[in-house]
C-alpha cells in the first residue's frame, strides 16, 4: 500500500517521457502467454574469462509499463539478460552502457513543480537535480532516474568500483561503457547469483521493469549431472499502475506472465518420467515466494541441494521452498508420472497486516509427453575450488562481537508514504542517505553475530553485500544445521510479545571485502525508502 | 434532586418547538443522544457514513451501530491518518454533516437530522485526493477540504440545507514539495501540517486561504519528527501537532501574534531507540476543557492521553492504554480520536481502527494522573469500512 507514494512519482516520471520513446522497439519483446518456458541464453566464460556488453534501456510500453532491460546483441539479435555462466576463479568483464531514457522535471514553473515532485526528502535519493555528465562513475555524486550500476548479488567479492560497490559507483546515462572487472573466488561454491542495478531510489523501478539475470557459478551439484537443467527467474511487474494498490502481485518466470487465470499460465515441457534440475531466482521487487510443484493435485518431494548459491551440507527434502524476495533454490524435481500434468506454482505467503499481498498464483503449467526437447543438462563437474570453501568452519568458531539490529517503520498514513529503517540498537532510527556514516565499523578477521529484529507489522528480507552468512538461530532457538544465506526472510512482528529475530554469524575473514558496502531489506521499495545502511570492514592491521 | 431538575429543564428546551431554528441550517437536536459518525471510505464500492449510538453510561460504555448512509461516491480506505474525512458544522443545532469520498473527489453533505444525504459538490477538476484522502475542516460559514494528491486547498460555502457551494481553490505545498495533511481553524487561522515536516497558517477572514507567510520547518522537522495532525486551543491561542515520530511527540505553536510561532516540541515518552507503545502520535484532539490532549498512536495500537496547560501550552505526560484489542488482527492501525462527551474530560474517548472497527476507551483524570481503560465491549466493528481513519461525534465538541 505504501509504496503507492512512489508509483505517483513514477507515473509523474513516465507520463513526462519524451516523445518517441513509446512506441518503438528498444527491449526485446516478450513471450506471449501460454508459451514454452525457455531458458535464458547462456553465455559461458572461455578460457577463465567471459567478457559481456550490456546495455540498460527502457522502453514505455503499449499499457503504459515502463519496460527496463539488460541487451545483450546476439548474433545481431537484441537478447534480453543472459545467464553468465562462469567457473570458480574465472574472471567476468562486463561492459555496461547506460542508455536509460528516464525524463527528468524540467517545469519552468518551480511552483508547479513543487506541486507534482510529492515528499523529495523522505525519498532519500530521489533528487532532480542533474548530474554532470563528466562525473567519475567511481565518485558518483548524483543519483537520477537515468542513473544505474550494477550488483553482483550473493557474490563474495570486493566492494570497490569496478567491482561490486553500489555506494560510490554510479554510471550516468550516456556514459562510456563502464567497465566492471570480476574474478569469482576460486574457492566459492557452485550455485546460483544474480546482477541487477542498484542505484538507491531507483532500484525499484529498474528492477520492476525487468532489469535482472542470473549468474551461474559451474560445478557439480550432487545427483544433477545429466539432468536436464532449468534455470527460472521470476520477476515481478506492475503492469497495470493500478496494481500497485493492494492486489495480486504480477510475476513473470523467464519474462513470461504467470497471471492465470486472467492468461495463460506459461508452460514447462517435461519428458513423462525425467527428473530436472530446477536453478529458480526470485528476482521479484517485493514477492515472498513458497513455491511448490504438484502432480495432480499431490505435492512433489522436492530435492533441496542449494540455497543462495551455497550447497545445502545434504540435500533436503521439501514440498514447499520458502523464498524471500533475491532467494535462490536449487532443486530436483521428479520426473512426472505419464499422463499427468502439473503445476508450479507459489502458495502465497502472509506477509503481514501491513504488508503487501503475496496471494498463490500458478507460475507454470508442467506439460509432459514422451518426445518433448528438454534443455540441455546440467554440465558434469566444472572446475573444482583449489582451496578449502569460502566460510568453512564459521559455525564452530567463537565470535568476536555481538550486534543487535532491527527493522522498523514510521508511516505518516496507511497508502504511504513511510519512513523504513534499519538500525543498530542504540542508535536513532534514521532513513538511510548515501552520505551517512557507516552504522557499524568493524575489521577484517571479525567474525560476529548479529541478531536482527522485525519490529514492524510486515515481513522484511535482510541482506548484505559481499557475503554469506550463517543463520544460527530463529527467535532465539538455535538452527540444528546452520546454512550459508545471503538474504532471509524476518516474520512479521504480531503486535505484542517478542519481536521475531534471527541470529546470522557474519564473517568478515577474507580481506577482499574489506571496504564499505551495505546491508538492507531486500523488499526494494524499503530499500529505496531507506531501509538500509554502511558497514565499513577497515583491513586487518 | 438538582440533577434531575437539570434534565427536566433541558428536555424542555429540546422539546420547544423551534429549538434551534434560528440560523439557515438550524433545525431539532436529537434529544440526549449522542452519535458517532464514521467515514467508512470504501474505495470498491459505493462508500458510507455509519451512524453509532453512544451510550451515556461512564461504565462499560459502547456504541450501536443505527444505519448506514449511502454517500453517493468512492473512498480510497487509506491514506494520511492526521487528514480527517469528516466534519461537521460546529454548531449543536445546525446539523449537517460532511464526508468526503477521494476518489471521486466529492464532498457529500448529510442532514443529520433526517439521516439522509444532501448533495454532493465538487470542486474543481483538478482538485484529487485519491492519493492519501480529502481533509475537510470547517467554521459556520466556509468547508476548507485539502486535496492531497494535488495538494490543492478548496473552499466551499455553507448554504441552506447543509448544500455547499463551491467558491475556489488554492495550491498549496510544504516547504521540501510537501503534500498537504492535517488542518485546523481557528477565527480568522486555518492551520495546515505538510507530510514533509513543515507547517504554515492561512488568513481565512475572506474564505479564500491567504498565506500568513509563516511558511516553515518543524522543530522536529531535524529529527525527521513530522507534523501530521494539528488541533487549536479553544481561545487560539496555541496549534498543537502530532508527530510521525518513533516517540510519543507533540509540537505546539504559538498563535498570538496571528502566525505560526516555531513549535516547541514535547517528547513524552519512551527512549529514541525503542519501538512500542507511543510509535507515531499522528492524530491529536483536545479534550472539551482543554486538560487532556489526546493523542492517536497510529503505529503502536494505543491512545496516549497527556496533560495540556492552556494557559502555557505546556504539554506532560499523562496516561496511555495498553495495545488496544485486535492491534494487528483485525486491524492494524489507530486513526482519529473524538471524546463523546461535549464537556470535561470527554469521558469516553472513541478511536477509529484501520481495519474496521472503532475502540471505546475510559477516561479518568483527577489533573495530576489519569487514566485511560479499554471498555469490554471494544472495539466495536464498522463492516462497511475496508480501512476506517475518520469520525467525528455529534455534538461536536463546542470549539
Amino acid at each position: 500500500m505504501r509504496v503507492l507514494f512512489r508509483v505517483i512519482l513514477q507515473l509523474l516520471l513516465w507520463a513526462a517521457l519524451p516523445a518517441g520513446v513509446a512506441g518503438q522497439t528498444i527491449c526485446p519483446t516478450w513471450p506471449a502467454p501460454g508459451s514454452p518456458v525457455l531458458n535464458p541464453l547462456d553465455l559461458y566464460s572461455q578460457n577463465g574469462t567471459l567478457s559481456v556488453n550490456l546495455t540498460l534501456q527502457n522502453q514505455k510500453e503499449d499499457d503504459g509499463y515502463m519496460h527496463y532491460c539488460y541487451v545483450y546483441i546476439y548474433q545481431g539479435q537484441a537478447i534480453e539478460a543472459p545467464t553468465l555462466r562462469l567457473n570458480p576463479g574465472d574472471q567476468l568483464i562486463l561492459n555496461l552502457t547506460d542508455n536509460i531514457q528516464a525524463p527528468y522535471y524540467r517545469d519552468p514553473d518551480p511552483a508547479s513543480r513543487k506541486h507534482s515532485v510529492p515528499m523529495q526528502h523522505m525519498h532519500a535519493a530521489a533528487t532532480t537535480q542533474h548530474a554532470l555528465k563528466l562525473d567519475d562513475p567511481c565518485n558518483g555524486t548524483m543519483i537520477e532516474p537515468s542513473s544505474t550500476n550494477m550488483h553482483f548479488h550473493g557474490l563474495n567479492i570486493s566492494p570497490t568500483c569496478h567491482q561490486d560497490d553500489v555506494i560510490n559507483t554510479i554510471i550516468q546515462s550516456g556514459d562510456p561503457a563502464f567497465q566492471y572487472n570480476i574474478q569469482v573466488p576460486p574457492n566459492d561454491a557452485p550455485g546460483m547469483y544474480w546482477y541487477h542495478p542498484h542505484p538507491h531510489g531507483y532500484t525499484t523501478t529498474q528492477v520492476n521493469g525487468g532489469a535482472s539475470g542470473a549468474i551461474i557459478i559451474e560445478g557439480n551439484l550432487q545427483g544433477t549431472q545429466g539432468l536436464p537443467e532449468r534455470v527460472m527467474v521470476i520477476r515481478q511487474i506492475f503492469q497495470n499502475p493500478d496494481s500497485w494498490l493492494p492486489g495480486p502481485n504480477e510475476l513473470t518466470v523467464n519474462f513470461q506472465p504467470a497471471t492465470y487465470p486472467l492468461a495463460p499460465s506459461p508452460v514447462v515441457n517435461v519428458q513423462y518420467g525425467q527428473a530436472e534440475f530446477w536453478r529458480v531466482v526470485n528476482a521479484s521487487t517485493q514477492a515472498f515466494l513458497t513455491l511448490q510443484i504438484q502432480f495432480g493435485s499431490t505435492p512433489q518431494q522436492l530435492q533441496v541441494l542449494a540455497l543462495d548459491g551455497v550447497p545445502l551440507q545434504s540435500p533436503v527434502y521439501q514440498t514447499k521452498i520458502d523464498l524471500p524476495p533475491a532467494g535462490r533454490a536449487e532443486f530436483i524435481m521428479p520426473g512426472l508420472p505419464a499422463g499427468q500434468t502439473g503445476t508450479f506454482m507459489t502458495l502465497g505467503y502472509d506477509s503481514g497486516p501491513v504488508g503487501n499481498p503475496n496471494p498463490p498464483q500458478e507460475l507454470a503449467s508442467i506439460v509432459g509427453s514422451s518426445g518433448k526437447k528438454a534443455p540441455p543438462p546440467a554440465q558434469a563437474a566444472g572446475r573444482q575450488p583449489t582451496r578449502p570453501a569460502r566460510f568453512s568452519g564459521l559455525a564452530a568458531l567463537t565470535p568476536t562481537t555481538t550486534r543487535s539490529l532491527y527493522f522498523s517503520e514510521q508511516t505518516i498514513g496507511s497508502n504511504g508514504p513511510t519512513q523504513y529503517f534499519i538500525t543498530v540498537n542504540g542508535q536513532k532510527p534514521k532513513v538511510f542517505h548515501m552520505d551517512d556514516p557507516p552504522a557499524i565499523v568493524t575489521n577484517i578477521g571479525a567474525v560476529e553475530d548479529w541478531t536482527v529484529e522485525n519490529r514492524a507489522g510486515e515481513a522484511h528480507a535482510f541482506h548484505i553485500h559481499q557475503l554469506h552468512f550463517l543463520l544460527m538461530a530463529i527467535n532465539g532457538v538455535p538452527v540444528p544445521n546452520p546454512e550459508l544465506l545471503d538474504t532471509i526472510t524476518i516474520p512479521t512482528w504480531s503486535g505484542s510479545g517478542p519481536y521475531p529475530s534471527v541470529t546470522l554469524r557474519m564473517d568478515f575473514r577474507d580481506p577482499n571485502i574489506a571496504g564499505t558496502f551495505v546491508y538492507h531489506c531486500h523488499i526494494l521499495d524499503h530499500e529505496d525508502g531507506g531501509m538500509m545502511a554502511k558497514i565499513l570492514v577497515n583491513p586487518a592491521n | 434532586m438538582r440533577f434531575a431538575w437539570r434534565l427536566l429543564l433541558t428536555a424542555a428546551l429540546l422539546a420547544a418547538p423551534g429549538w434551534g431554528a434560528t440560523g439557515k441550517n438550524k433545525s431539532k437536536a436529537p434529544a440526549g443522544l449522542i452519535y458517532v459518525l464514521a467515514n467508512d471510505d470504501n474505495g470498491s464500492l459505493q462508500s458510507t457514513v455509519s451512524v453509532y449510538q453512544a451510550s451515556d453510561t461512564q461504565q462499560g460504555p459502547t456504541l450501536v451501530f443505527e444505519k448506514s448512509i449511502d454517500i453517493s461516491g468512492r473512498g480510497i480506505g487509506g491514506g494520511f491518518f492526521g487528514t480527517s474525512r469528516i466534519t461537521m458544522l460546529p454548531d449543536a443545532s445546525a446539523q449537517c454533516l460532511y464526508a468526503s469520498n477521494a476518489s471521486t473527489g466529492d464532498i457529500a453533505a448529510i442532514n443529520l437530522q433526517s439521516q439522509q444525504l444532501a448533495g454532493n459538490t465538487s470542486g474543481y477538476r483538478r482538485d484529487k485526493g485519491n492519493t492519501n484522502g480529502i481533509g475537510l475542516v470547517m467554521n459556520g460559514q466556509y468547508l476548507y477540504a485539502g486535496y492531497t494528491a494535488s495538494n490543492t486547498i478548496g473552499v466551499f460555502a455553507v448554504q441552506p440545507g447543509c448544500q455547499l457551494s463551491f467558491i475556489d481553490d488554492v495550491s498549496v505545498s510544504g516547504l521540501s514539495g510537501g503534500w498537504i495533511g492535517g488542518m485546523a481553524l481557528h477565527g480568522n487561522l486555518l492551520v495546515v501540517a505538510y507530510g514533509d515536516g513543515s507547517i504554515q497558517s492561512f488568513n481565512i477572514a475572506n474564505g479564500l486561504p491567504v498565506s500568513n507567510n509563516d511558511e516553515q520547518n518543524s522543530a522536529g522537522f531535524a529529527s525527521a519528527y513530522f507534523p501530521e495532525s494539528v488541533d487549536i486551543t479553544q481561545d487560539g491561542h496555541f496549534a498543537i501537532f502530532g508527530d510521525a515520530a518513533i516517540a510519543t511527540t507533540v509540537e505546539v505553536s504559538d498563535l498570538s501574534s496571528g502566525k505560526l510561532a516555531p513549535t516547541v516540541q514535547y517528547s513524552l515518552g519512551l527512549p529514541t531507540n525503542a519501538v512500542g507503545p507511543g510509535l507515531n502520535s499522528s492524530t491529536v484532539r483536545l479534550s472539551p476543557d482543554q486538560t487532556l490532549l489526546y493523542i492517536g498512536n497510529s503505529q503502536s495500537g494505543n491512545v496516549t492521553a497527556a496533560f495540556f496547560d492552556k494557559s502555557t501550552g505546556k504539554v506532560t505526560p499523562g496516561c496511555a492504554t495498553a495495545k488496544l484489542n485486535g492491534f494487528y488482527n483485525p486491524w492494524s492501525y489507530i486513526g482519529g480520536v473524538v471524546t463523546r462527551d461535549a464537556t470535561g474530560t470527554g469521558g469516553v474517548v472513541y478511536a477509529a481502527e484501520f481495519g474496521s472497527s472503532l475502540a471505546v476507551l475510559t477516561v479518568t483524570s483527577n489533573g495530576t494522573s489519569c487514566s485511560l481503560t479499554e471498555s469490554a465491549a471494544s472495539p466495536v466493528g464498522d463492516d462497511l469500512s475496508p480501512g476506517l481513519l475518520s469520525i467525528q461525534v455529534f455534538p461536536p465538541r463546542p470549539f
